[in-house]
C-alpha cells in the first residue's frame, strides 16, 4: 500500500515539476525574445537618427568592424546596390538566411531575430543572435534532472522503506493472529513506537480481541473443570457405592443388575473423560509441553500390545517402520492416537482382516498409516467420522463411544499434522502426516 | 500402613477411608487443604492421598509446599480432570502417582500399596521366583517345576513385572503403564488377552494357579 502511494506521489510530483519548469521556460524564453526585439528596435532607432544614406552606410561600416556576426549582423544595401555590413540577408525556398560577406557568402549558423527597414532608399537589416534563447533549453533540462531525479529517488526509496516496514508490521500482526487462531491464546502483537497509526490501532484491536478470547476461554475452562468436579464426584460416589453393593448382594439376578449398572456408569465416565480430554487437546495450550517423541518404537510397542487381541479375531496386525522417527509432540497423546487408530481397525475391519501399521520418515515428514482390509468408510461419510459422537450406522452395535476418531483428529491438529482417510481398495487407510 | 486422605467430598473420603481400613491400613481423613497440610507435616504417614481440588489450599499447592519443605512421603493425586495437562502439572508439583475420578477402589488400593513399597522395589536380583516358578533375568529362561516354559518377549516382560511386585495387586492401568508405558485406557480388553495368554503357558499345565485375578481390581502373582 505505501509503495503504491509513493509511486502515485512520485508521478504527481514529477508532473507538477515538469509543468512548472515548462512554464518558467516559456516565460523566460518570451522575456529573452522580448528583450532582443527591444534591442533591435533601439538599434534601428539609432540608425534612423543618421541624417543621410551615406551616414547610415558609414555607421554600419564602422560598427560592423567591431561586431561579431555571430552575435549581431548589420547589413545596409544602398539604392545603388552597394552592400555595407558584416552580413547579408538572402532568401530562398526555405526562408531567410544570413550570409557571411567575408568568406564566399557562406550561410551563418544559428538562429537570428532580424528587423529590416527601408532607410534613405536602401535597406537596413539588423539581426541579433538568438543563441542565448537557444541556450536556455539545456539549462532548463539540467535544472530538471538536478531537481527532479533526487526527489524521485528519495520518494521511491522512502516509499520502499515504509512499505517494507509496514509489511513487517503486518506480518507481526498476522503471525500473532495465526498463533491465536492456532490455540495459543497468550500470543499478542508487540507494537512499537515506529508503527504507523493504522497498524498500531489494528494491533491494539487484535490484542483486545485476544484478551477477550482468553478471558472467555479461561472462564469456559473454569466452568468445564467445575462441571467436571461437580459431576464427576457424584459419578464417583455412585461408582463406589455400586462397588460396595456388589460386595454384599448375593449371586443371582440382583448381582447381574448391579454388574450391568456398573458397566453403564463406567461408560458414562468414559464418555465424560473423553470429552474433557478432547476439550483440553483442542485448546492447543499443550503445545508448550511438547518434547521430542520417537514415533517408531512407540507405534511398534502399541502394535505389540494389540497383537493378541487381533489374533483372537483372526486378524493379522503387523508393523513396518524405521528404528527411529522423531516428531515434536506429547508422548501420551501420540500413543493414544496410534492406539485409537489400531483399535478402530481391530474393531471395525472384521474377522480375517489384515491390519498394517506403517511409519515412514524422510527429510520433510514423518508419516503414520494404518491400513486395513475391512469394509472401509463410504466416501460421503469420511469427513463426518471425526465429528464427536458420530458413528456409522453399521457400527452402532460394536463397542465404542464415537469419540475415538474425534480424539485422533484433535491430537493430529494439536501436532499440526494432517489426517486423511483413503480408500485402500479394499478397506480403509488412515494417514497422519507430521511435517518436520 | 499409615495413610492420610485429604478429600473434600465426604462420601468419597469416607468410602476410601473405610475401604483402606478394611484392608488393614491406619487412615486419617481430613476435608480441606489447610487441615491436610497440618496433618501431613506431623503425622508420620507413609502415603498421602490428595484430591486436586480442595477448599482453602488446593491439592497442587499443598503438594508443592510439602515438597518444598523437604517431605518425601509418596503422594497419590486424585484428579477429576484426568487429562494430560493436569497429570503433568500434578507430577511436576511432586506427586508420585495420580488417579482419575471416577476410579474403582481396587485401583486406588493397588496404587497406594505400590507407592508405600516403592523404595523396596529397587532390588538387584538375577532370579525372580513364585512358588515353583523361576524367572532368570540373565538367561531369560522361565521354568516351573523343572519344566522350561517358552515365552514371547512381551509375555516375559509382563511376568517379570508381576513377579517384581509379588503378592501385590496390579491393576490393568498399572500394567499398561508399567509394562508398555501407555497411560490411557484402551477400549478393547488388551490386558486381559495378554494375561490369559501368559496364564495359558505358566498356569494351565500345572496343578496350582499362580497368576490370580482379583475381582474388581486386577491381577496378582502369589507364592
Amino acid at each position: 500500500m505505501p509503495l503504491r502511494l509513493a509511486l502515485v506521489l512520485v508521478v504527481l510530483f514529477g508532473t507538477v515539476s515538469l509543468l512548472s519548469l515548462a512554464a518558467s521556460y516559456a516565460v523566460t524564453r518570451a522575456a529573452f525574445e522580448q528583450s532582443i526585439r527591444e534591442d533591435l528596435a533601439q538599434d534601428m532607432a539609432g540608425f534612423r537618427a543618421a541624417p543621410s544614406a551615406r551616414a547610415v552606410a558609414l555607421l554600419v561600416q564602422a560598427e560592423s568592424q567591431q561586431t561579431d556576426p555571430g552575435r549581431l549582423v548589420l547589413s545596409y544595401v544602398t539604392r545603388a546596390g552597394r552592400i555595407y555590413g558584416n552580413g547579408a540577408v538572402a532568401r530562398d525556398d526555405e526562408g531567410f538566411h544570413i550570409l557571411s560577406l567575408d568568406d564566399g557568402r557562406a550561410t551563418l549558423d544559428g538562429a537570428y531575430l532580424a528587423l529590416s527597414a527601408r532607410l534613405y532608399g536602401g535597406r537596413l537589416t539588423i539581426a541579433r543572435s538568438r543563441a542565448e534563447v537557444t541556450a536556455l533549453q539545456p539549462v532548463f533540462l539540467n535544472i530538471l534532472w538536478i531537481s527532479l531525479l533526487p526527489t524521485v529517488l528519495i520518494a521511491l526509496g522512502g516509499g520502499l522503506i515504509l512499505a517494507r516496514r509496514s509489511q513487517r508490521h503486518v506480518e507481526v500482526v498476522s503471525r500473532a493472529l495465526e498463533r491465536i487462531t492456532g490455540g495459543d491464546l497468550g500470543a499478542r502483537v508487540a507494537t512499537g513506537k515506529r508503527w504507523s497509526g493504522d497498524l498500531a490501532r489494528i494491533g491494539g484491536a487484535v490484542n483486545g480481541m485476544a484478551d477477550a478470547q482468553e478471558r472467555s476461554v479461561t472462564a469456559l475452562r473454569q466452568i468445564s473443570s467445575d462441571i467436571a468436579h461437580d459431576l464427576k464426584t457424584p459419578v464417583q460416589r455412585v461408582s463406589l457405592q455400586l462397588a460396595a453393593l456388589a460386595d454384599v448382594v448375593p449371586e443371582g439376578e440382583a448381582a447381574a443388575l448391579v454388574a450391568e449398572t456398573r458397566a453403564e456408569v463406567d461408560g458414562i465416565s468414559s464418555v465424560f473423560q473423553s470429552l474433557l480430554q478432547l476439550a483440553q487437546v483442542e485448546n492447543g495450550a499443550l503445545r508448550a509441553q511438547f518434547t521430542s517423541v520417537d514415533l517408531a518404537p512407540r507405534a511398534r510397542t502399541i502394535v505389540e500390545v494389540y497383537e493378541p487381541v487381533a489374533t483372537e479375531r483372526d486378524q493379522t496386525l503387523t508393523f513396518e517402520g524405521p528404528d527411529s522417527a522423531v516428531v515434536q509432540g506429547e508422548k501420551n497423546l501420540l500413543g493414544q492416537l496410534v492406539s485409537n487408530l489400531i483399535e478402530n481397525a481391530v474393531t471395525h475391519a472384521g474377522a480375517g482382516a489384515a491390519i498394517a501399521v506403517r511409519v515412514t520418515a524422510d527429510a520433510q515428514a514423518v508419516t503414520l498409516s494404518v491400513r486395513d482390509t475391512g469394509p472401509g468408510i463410504p466416501q460421503a461419510e469420511r469427513s463426518r467420522v471425526i465429528q464427536r459422537l458420530y458413528r456409522l450406522d453399521r457400527s452402532r452395535n460394536t463397542p465404542g463411544n464415537g469419540l475415538g476418531l474425534s480424539l485422533v483428529d484433535g491430537v493430529a491438529r494439536l501436532h499440526r499434522a494432517t489426517l486423511s482417510f483413503e480408500d485402500a481398495q479394499p478397506g480403509l487407510c488412515v494417514r497422519v502426516v507430521f511435517a518436520r | 500402613m499409615k495413610i492420610l486422605v485429604i478429600e473434600d467430598d465426604a462420601t468419597t473420603g469416607t468410602y476410601i477411608a473405610r475401604g483402606l481400613r478394611e484392608e488393614g491400613h491406619v487412615v486419617d481423613l481430613v476435608h480441606d487443604g489447610r487441615a491436610g497440610l497440618l496433618a501431613a507435616t506431623g503425622g508420620g504417614h507413609e502415603v498421602l492421598i490428595v484430591d486436586r481440588m480442595l477448599p482453602q489450599i488446593d491439592g497442587l499447592t499443598l503438594v508443592k509446599t510439602l515438597r518444598g519443605a523437604g517431605s518425601t512421603t509418596p503422594v497419590l493425586f486424585l484428579t477429576a480432570m484426568g487429562a494430560v495437562e493436569d497429570r503433568i502439572s500434578g507430577l511436576n508439583a511432586g506427586a508420585d502417582d495420580y488417579l482419575v475420578k471416577p476410579f474403582a477402589f481396587g485401583e486406588l488400593s493397588a496404587r497406594v500399596v505400590a507407592l508405600g513399597r516403592r523404595p523396596q522395589a529397587i532390588e538387584q536380583e538375577t532370579t525372580l521366583t513364585a512358588g515353583d516358578l523361576t524367572l532368570d533375568l540373565l538367561t531369560r529362561k522361565v521354568t516351573r517345576g523343572g519344566h522350561e516354559i517358552d515365552l514371547l518377549p512381551r509375555e516375559f516382560a509382563l511376568l517379570e513385572f508381576l513377579l517384581r511386585r509379588k503378592g501385590r495387586v496390579q491393576t490393568r492401568t498399572m500394567l499398561l503403564e508399567g509394562v508398555w508405558d501407555l497411560s490411557f485406557d484402551p477400549m478393547t480388553n488388551v490386558v486381559e488377552t495378554h494375561v490369559s495368554r501368559l496364564r495359558a503357558k505358566i498356569d494351565k499345565p500345572f496343578a496350582t494357579e499362580l497368576l490370580k485375578t482379583v475381582r474388581g481390581a486386577g491381577y496378582r502373582i502369589d507364592g
